[in-house]
């Protein structure tokens, strides 16, 4: 069942991944209406956050170990499911912001490294 | 990715699912609200709050979905839901899924049914012996038969076998002290036969050596049903004394509930040597069998059996000539050495009526997908792939197979119910008891593969030719659904081409068998068997003590029955086709004088006068018998053809002697006066028994003798007057019969017959399925071209030539299937060959009823929805949608 759609969503995901599960470090556990808030007030206008795939999200997260979940009040004592990281999840957090490092890194380099003209002379150069 | 823990939880996911389901309405309702709330806190109305959210949230349904997708296992979800969704759709369409579900049940019932039967016979074989698959069945000729010596010359002589064992049944009197003598059937067996078979008796002992001499005192074990209804359990019954034929036996032992072996008898007795036992021209035991040593094989044993045969003949050459063993595995023993053209044809039967079956279902399920082309391309417009609307199809099909399978285990259940009651009540096949007829896990494995493969088969053409829609000529063409339609009847069309071959080949199949079978009385036996009444009237000893007082009675008897009106002839015999004859032992004129122990036997019958005429045999030289063929007139003898052949080749038989003997002492020569054609007394498979002497009754002592009547009037009707004349002379007189011929040989051939009846129920099972898979796609069409009809009639087209148009339609493919099928039913049939008597596998009367039968179904099938469109109102039909 992998065609190209569930490879693009790899990608999205990866990064949701890596927000969701640094949000939850940095203000403790919250439920999924209260993460989308976050990412959307912390990245405003950056990153256009389509709030509906964070549940998938949070349920591939929470079957791999990397989030608990557990059913509370929320701040007006409505029913909620909050969510929190556990200590799967901060090595992955760690895991992930290693290899986002690096991946920026490379970006960079990429981007410095090669001037425009060479680009030209590489468009030119194939028939 | 750390993927057991991932598939524990989508385990929980798939267990939980409809708790979870909730949860997850009410975490994104939650979401929901919340986003609305706070935007009525930034000042928006709450109409466009909740607005905001939900277009802020994104597409509700594939967020669910996808969320769905990961809780629990993608295919198994979706599996579920096409299950739903495809018995949605089924039970919307009752008369279709009645008529899918039905025609499976019928296909899949009957290959269940037949292997549920071949199962008991080619693979669970003797349920009771260990090991059966190591025994091997040994006979001198085809059929049965041993003679003891020979069976002491093979156990000495044979390396491949462990052990080796002598069966024969006996009918006995049985009395003991509580109860009056009744008749039992007995089993005489050789002392180890229950060791080679692997099991022992659960009371007392088995049997020994010791058992076997002549001098020893009779023993016998019972059979457990037997020791239960007759003793009650008794356990005291070991050490008791039976009578046994009048001489005291003593019960040793009990075998095991439900062991019988080799057929369903009451006790076993050791087969005791004695003297007239030990001749070598007595062929009177049933059947040797032995355990094969390890590593002989089938092939190996059989081999090493011929050599010993060969070396008995050359030894014996009066006795053994023409009497080599027969060396047979369960099936080939127990069935016959046909038992794979048998069971193979019936498996080629049944496999055919499943095809019809399931190109029926296809050509129904065609019809329905095109139907249904609107809302699937609907479905791929809206984003299907092609592989789920394939599975959707595919997982309708199932479904209907799945019905059908379970059906048609009931099916099969009661069909081998059936079967098992018929072969049962007719009781002659004495080994249809010892046949385990219970539908065990084999079946259920078998009919879940049939079931399946048959939902593949039917279920994946349409399903593919579905997948393959223009989506955007579909939708744009209305919904008509006329997309493929071409393609559509052509598929459909060779459909039915394919479903009417094999109809065709299976009723020509039915129709040779039933021709044969009908031949075995008439051609096969060598009389005319209909229209023949036959009883033996008991004469008790003390009322006709000697010849004279015997004679006397049938002689009054015979001029009673000749004056009844409708009574054409009457004559005597001592026994009637193929019922066997006596063996007795005899010298030609002129052989070389034997000992008493290698003198060979003939088949002899004794007869009075007329006994040919009334049969329809014909007397093809010489003379018949008369009545001053007396004690005082000179010893006279008929033989058949088959006789002559044998023993006169080339020479004319009239004039010939021969004499027999009893114990050692000739009798008088005996001259033949006469050669008649052939009547068979035993199988056609065991010639040497039907080279037949005819004997004069009034110069024999014979016992009680058939009295048979020839009639002009149905036979069963004189049966009450036939009676009415023995009382006549004998007010208490008992009598077995009258029974017809037919009755009388019906059992003998009970078992060709019912093959042949099954063959016919499966032929019209076929012709069934494949005449309303023609009434289908004809009224299909039909309704598909009641438009085009409409313009038709509208335009000055008669109502006669709408008939011929869908008949034209009809009957091209029956046509055209019909000579498919005639062509291959020749080839077909070539392989029922072994089975036939007297009928050309191309039979050309059995293909013309074929031909016919089947002709008429598909006009009958064709019929309905012609009416329909010869009825078509053009006015209506134009609006017609």
């Amino acid at each position: 069942m992998k065609d190209e759609h569930s490879a693009k969503a790899d990608v999205l995901q990866g990064t949701l991944v890596l927000l969701v599960l640094r949000t939850l470090e940095a203000l403790g556990p919250l439920h999924g209406y209260g993460i989308a808030r976050r990412i959307e007030q912390i990245s405003k206008e950056l990153l256009q956050l389509n709030q509906g795939t964070l549940y998938p999200a949070l349920l591939r997260m929470e079957q791999e170990g990397w989030i608990t979940s557990k059913w509370g009040a929320s701040e007006k004592n409505r029913k909620a499911k909050f969510y929190s990281i556990s200590s799967g999840g901060r090595k992955q957090l760690a895991r992930e912001t290693k290899d986002w490092e690096r991946m920026r890194s490379t970006i960079d380099r990429f981007l410095g490294s090669i001037p425009e003209t060479l680009g030209d002379e590489a468009r030119s150069g194939t028939p | 990715m750390s993927w057991p823990r991932v598939f524990a939880a989508r385990v929980r996911g798939l267990v939980f699912r409809s708790r979870l389901d909730s949860q997850l309405e009410d975490e994104l309702r939650f979401h929901l609200e919340m986003q609305a709330e706070d935007n009525v806190r930034i000042g928006m109305n709450p109409a466009e709050a909740r607005y905001d959210a939900a277009r802020r949230f994104g597409g509700m349904e594939s967020v669910k979905e996808e969320y769905r997708q990961h809780r629990t296992f993608a295919a198994i979800e979706t599996l579920f839901r096409d299950m739903r969704y495809a018995a949605r759709t089924l039970g919307r369409n009752p008369a279709f899924t009645l008529v899918a579900v039905m025609t499976l049940a019928l296909g899949i019932g009957v290959n269940a049914a037949v292997f549920t039967v071949t199962n008991a016979v080619l693979f669970k074989g003797f349920s009771y012996i260990e090991r059966s698959d190591r025994i091997l069945y040994m006979t001198s000729s085809e059929g049965c038969c041993v003679s003891y010596p020979d069976f002491e010359d093979w156990r000495a002589q044979a390396k491949s076998f462990e052990g080796m064992a002598i069966v024969h049944g006996v009918q006995v009197t049985l009395s003991d002290k509580g109860g009056f003598p009744e008749y039992r059937y007995a089993t005489e067996v050789s002392a180890d036969t229950f060791r080679l078979i692997g099991r022992e008796p659960i009371l007392g002992r088995d049997f020994t050596k010791s058992d076997e001499i002549p001098s020893a005192a009779p023993v016998a074990i019972l059979n457990y049903s037997f020791w239960e209804s007759r003793f009650g359990k008794d356990p005291s019954i070991v050490g008791r004394t039976v009578r046994i034929n009048g001489a005291p036996a003593t019960v040793v032992g009990v075998m095991p509930p439900g062991f019988i072996f080799p057929q369903n008898q009451d006790l076993w007795v050791p087969l005791v040597p004695t003297p007239n036992v030990l001749k070598r021209a007595n062929r009177d035991t049933w059947f040797v069998f032995g355990r094969m040593a390890d590593g002989v094989t089938i092939q190996s044993a059989r081999a090493e059996m011929e050599t010993i045969g060969r070396r008995l003949e050359q030894a014996y050459p009066l006795t053994n000539k023409g009497f080599p063993p027969v060396v047979r595995d369960f099936a080939g023993f127990y069935i016959g050495p046909n038992a794979s053209v048998i069971y193979g044809s019936l498996w080629g039967a049944v496999g055919f009526v499943l095809l019809i079956a399931c190109a029926n279902l296809a050509n129904l399920m065609l019809a329905r997908a095109l139907g249904r082309s609107r809302e699937i391309s609907v479905r791929m417009a809206l984003g299907a792939g092609r592989w789920r609307v394939v599975r959707q199809l595919l997982i309708e099909s199932l479904m209907l197979s799945a019905l059908g399978g379970f059906f048609g285990w009931w099916i099969a259940k009661w069909g081998v119910r059936a079967w098992e009651l018929a072969s049962r009540s007719r009781g002659y096949s004495w080994f249809d008891h010892v046949l385990d007829y219970t539908l065990d896990y084999r079946v259920l494995v078998y009919l879940i593969a049939v079931s399946a493969g048959a939902a593949l088969l039917f279920g994946l053409a349409p399903a593919l030719r579905l997948s393959k829609l223009d989506v955007n000529a579909t939708l744009k063409d209305g919904g008509r659904g006329s997309t493929g339609g071409a393609h559509g009847n052509r598929l459909s069309a060779l459909l039915v081409v394919a479903e009417m071959a094999l109809a065709v080949i299976l009723l020509a199949g039915a129709g040779v068998m039933i021709r044969s079978y009908l031949n075995t009385y008439s051609a096969d036996i060598g009389v005319q068997a209909v229209k023949i009444l036959t009883g033996i009237p008991n004469l008790a000893a003390s009322r006709y003590p000697d010849a004279r007082a015997r004679i006397s009675f049938y002689d009054r008897l015979q001029t009673s029955l000749e004056a009844i009106p409708g009574v054409e002839s009457v004559a005597l015999a001592s026994t009637i086709p193929m019922m066997g004859a006596a063996r007795l032992s005899y010298a030609l004129d002129g052989a070389t004088p034997v000992d008493e122990q290698s003198r060979p036997a003939l088949s002899a019958v004794t007869i009075g006068p007329g006994y040919f005429r009334t049969l329809g045999a014909a007397v093809l030289s010489g003379r018949d018998f008369n009545d001053a063929d007396g004690f005082s007139a000179p010893r006279v003898a008929i033989v058949n053809q088959r006789f002559a052949r044998r023993f006169w080749p080339g020479e004319d038989p009239l004039g010939k002697r021969f004499r027999l003997f009893s114990g050692n002492t000739p009798e008088a020569w005996l001259t033949v006066v006469g050669v008649v054609s052939n009547i068979l007394q035993s199988d056609m498979a065991r010639p040497e028994l039907n080279s037949l002497v005819y004997l004069p009754w009034r110069q024999m002592a014979a016992g009680d003798m058939n009295v048979l009547v020839r009639t002009s009037v149905p036979p069963g009707s004189l049966r009450t007057t036939f009676r009415n004349e023995v009382h006549a002379l004998y007010s208490d007189m008992p009598m077995f019969g009258p029974f017809t011929l037919i009755e009388r040989l019906q059992t003998r051939y009970w078992d060709k017959a019912r093959y042949a009846v099954l063959f016919l129920i499966f032929a019209g099972v076929a012709l069934l399925l494949a005449s309303v898979g023609l009434y289908a796609v004809i009224a299909y069409s039909v309704s598909r071209r009641t438009q085009e009809m409409g313009i038709r009639m509208a335009l000055g087209a008669a109502a006669r030539d709408m008939l011929s148009l869908v008949f034209r339609e009809g009957m091209f493919p029956v046509g055209i299937g019909l000579a498919i099928g005639l062509a291959a039913s020749l080839a077909v049939n070539r392989v029922l060959k072994a089975e036939l008597v007297q009928v050309s596998p191309g039979d050309p009367v059995a293909l013309a009823a074929a031909s016919a039968t089947l002709i008429l179904a598909a006009v009958l099938g064709c019929l309905i929805p012609a009416r329909r469109a010869m009825r078509v109102e053009p006015a209506v039909a134009l609006r017609h949608d």
